[in-house]
């Protein structure tokens, strides 16, 4: 497994995204596991290739980059999480798996497993998924078949074009325990979902950074291109000096011997900088930049939506926390 | 200073062996008092730098990359990573002969003859020589090429008339780097020498200037007829400055590599302190100041993201390009916003603040007052916006 090589991933999952146009969510799957890219992490025994986040990230960069409306962040990780069969399905890409990344629901123990009520939201493509990873609040976590019994999705609001996220609604819905997963094992999945949302992040604010180049090379004002103005030409320098930014954080996190708090910082650079990349990218732009036709509002709606799904500010207290405690007085 | 050790302890050490050699090097050496995080620091006088940085390249932590020949310690690119973010961890003080070891140096040894490497280096690792650096002039700040200091032919020599200005370190300095003009102002780019000229010259005169942040740092320097012999002009006239501009291109991301981890050390001094403080641990607390001080640490680890994918490209023998630039760029604006958080924090202090807490203010507003010169000096923030847009993005002109 030692010569392979992440640039390859990213080749071969922008090939895919490329031809997922048009195609829903589950189909988007179905086309991507043709080529092996849902078992970047799972394990050998569930058809995967048991790899680490630096060939996930290629994978979720394409992905991103493309718009798909797949959930990859959150399939991926559950296809390295899930028990063996529905981890093999995930692969396969026979179904969709989804983590609603906000709030908790109750469970009591029962004779058949464990049973859950309430709601858990920010599930990105909830109604698309089959399956749902969802916190419980005594911190573990319960991945649910989405057409049990007592769930329902509901889309939660219109904002990611790309992504919609969901809410479930959890009313006596029993999972066997096989399905409850230890605390530690949800705390892993959020951190490696930090990174891979960071490279999802640095994809839309890297496409978006290189259409502001072209519009401002091409569109001509006041007799002379746009580029031509030094205004212009320091904040599109600005802008990739943000891009860069990110990418050397994210680099540091991706790295075998990275260091435990290097997801953190990976995503707050991500929030930091990858917003204000896609917001530059429509200011220049101009009016056409407010136009629905052009992709750069979708990924401003991505980007934000990522950025909610990780609870940006909480890392950031999280960071800082960190920070203050280990600091000696 | 406690031990002076004239062998170098790291010299068949590699790797993590190599990194605790120099921790415990530096944990036993490094004058305590020059600590600028410590209890009873006292700002070091010029001899005592030069004594402790004679001793810090005795010990093996100067000149580490640079060929043994020329006194150096043959070392990699890698290992003076290593041991500059040991040196960064700690609040030493910053070098009187920066301009001699991350300037001079290697425009020496890209370009000087084998007798000039030999002459020169050994003297500033040794701390003999302190270079400064004549680069800026009145009316050519930025814009280099608009410098008008003359070097006429003298015999086999040269002779130097004009005015150099922001020249830090010239009333410390032993030498100067010199970049004169050996044609007309109209040639620009071209026509430009680097000379090396002794600072006791006749007709050479420094009057330093007082900065903004109440220290003499920069100076203006005057040459009327200042002779330069032959040996003392490095490479060709106009080959040199050519060469010396790929040496900077470099030099901008490999200099003072120990930068991030002392910007670690400023903001772990700035916590302890805080915590110490009845009034500003209360607002260390409060959510805004904690999601700031996440702010100041991300953008302390992008530096690290900039400074070692840089080492390594070098070590593996790429060019990293106009990259220096970015680097440059984020962690002089960095460290402003950095310097501006901590002064506002510490400004809230009790009003009985402990030694500690006046101690950590005295450091934080020299810090402050400092970091405004450095989105200036080594290309302003406007001169590396300009290199990103023309060298990394490769915008076209647009006409």
């Amino acid at each position: 497994m030692t010569d392979l090589d992440p640039a390859e991933f990213f080749e071969s999952a922008r090939r895919a995204a490329a031809s997922c146009a048009g195609r829903t969510a589950v189909e988007q799957a179905a086309r991507l596991a043709e080529d092996g890219l849902l078992g970047v992490l799972a394990p050998e025994a569930a058809g995967g290739l048991a790899l680490s986040l630096r060939f996930a990230a290629p994978v979720i960069a394409a992905a991103s980059g493309a718009l798909l409306s797949l959930p990859l962040v959150e399939t991926l990780l559950l296809a390295r999480i899930a028990p063996m069969s529905l981890a093999a399905a995930l692969v396969a890409g026979e179904t969709v798996g989804t983590i609603a990344w906000n709030g908790a629901v109750d469970a009591r123990e029962t004779a058949d497993g464990v049973t859950l009520d309430g709601v858990a939201a920010r599930a990105p493509a909830a109604r698309d998924a089959g399956w749902v990873l969802t916190r419980l609040h005594d911190g573990r976590a319960a991945l649910v078949a989405t057409n049990a019994s007592g769930v329902t999705a509901d889309d939660a609001d219109g904002f990611d074009l790309a992504v919609p996220e969901g809410m479930l609604r959890l009313t006596d819905v029993t999972v066997p325990p096989a399905y409850v997963l230890p605390a530690d094992v949800w705390d892993g999945v959020r951190v490696d979902a930090e990174v891979l949302r960071a490279a999802a992040i640095l994809s839309s604010a890297e496409l978006c950074l290189a259409a502001a180049v072209e519009h401002a090379t091409n569109r001509r004002q006041f007799g002379k291109a746009l580029i031509a103005n030094q205004a212009m030409r320091h904040l599109l320098a600005r802008q990739k000096l943000n891009l860069e930014s990110l990418r050397g954080v994210l680099n540091r996190a991706l790295a075998a011997d990275a260091a435990p708090i290097a997801a953190r910082i990976a995503f707050a650079a991500a929030c930091q900088y990858g917003p204000a990349i896609v917001e530059g990218a429509i200011q220049v732009h101009g009016g056409m930049g407010f136009t629905w036709d052009l992709d750069l509002h979708r990924h401003l709606r991505h980007v934000r939506m990522l950025e909610a799904h990780g609870d940006a500010r909480g890392v950031r207290a999280g960071i800082a926390a960190h920070l203050i405690d280990s600091n000696a007085a | 200073m406690t031990t002076l050790e004239l062998d170098s302890p790291l010299a068949d050490l590699s790797g993590d062996a190599y990194r605790t050699a120099a921790r415990d090097w530096l944990a036993r050496n490094a004058p305590q008092q020059f600590l600028a995080d410590r209890a009873g620091y006292t700002a070091p006088t010029v001899p005592e730098l030069k004594q402790w940085e004679a001793a810090l390249y005795r010990g093996g932590l100067a000149g580490i990359a640079w060929p043994s020949a020329y006194g150096g310690h043959g070392r990699t690119l890698a290992e003076h990573l290593i041991g500059n973010q040991e040196i960064g961890r700690l609040a030493l003080p910053e070098s009187v002969n920066s301009i001699g070891k991350e300037l001079a140096g290697p425009i020496i040894l890209a370009i000087a003859t084998e007798e000039q490497k030999r002459r020169y280096l050994p003297a500033i690792l040794e701390m003999r020589e302190i270079w400064c650096q004549g680069f800026s002039e009145p009316e050519a700040g930025s814009d280099l090429a608009g410098l008008r200091t003359r070097a006429t032919p003298d015999g086999d020599g040269w002779r130097i008339d004009g005015q150099k200005i922001w020249t830090s370190g010239a009333m410390n300095a032993q030498r100067c780097l010199l970049l004169a003009r050996t044609g007309p102002v109209s040639d620009r780019h071209r026509g430009l020498a680097l000379f090396v000229v002794r600072m006791d010259s006749p007709g050479l005169r420094v009057r330093p200037l007082k900065q903004a942040n109440g220290k003499e740092g920069f100076c203006e320097v005057f040459f009327d007829g200042v002779y330069v012999a032959p040996e003392d002009a490095l490479g060709k006239p106009d080959e040199g400055w050519a060469a010396a501009i790929r040496v900077l291109s470099i030099e901008r991301a490999t200099n003072r590599m120990y930068r991030a981890w002392r910007f670690e050390n400023e903001l772990r001094h700035l916590l302890a302190a805080a915590k110490n403080d009845a009034r500003l641990a209360v607002l260390l607390d409060e959510s805004d100041y904690r999601q700031r001080i996440a702010a100041t640490f991300v953008d302390i680890e992008v530096v690290k993201g900039y400074v070692e994918p840089a080492v390594a490209a070098l070590v593996a023998g790429d060019s990293i390009g106009a990259r220096g630039s970015l680097m440059k760029l984020h962690w002089s604006e960095a460290h402003q916003r950095f310097a501006a958080l901590a002064i506002e924090l510490l400004s809230q202090a009790s009003p009985d603040a402990s030694p500690a807490v006046r101690n950590a203010q005295r450091r934080f507003r020299d810090i402050y007052l400092q970091s405004r010169a450095e989105t200036i000096y080594a290309g302003t923030t406007e001169i590396q916006l300009g290199i990103i847009a023309d060298r990394i993005l490769e915008l076209p002109r647009g006409r």
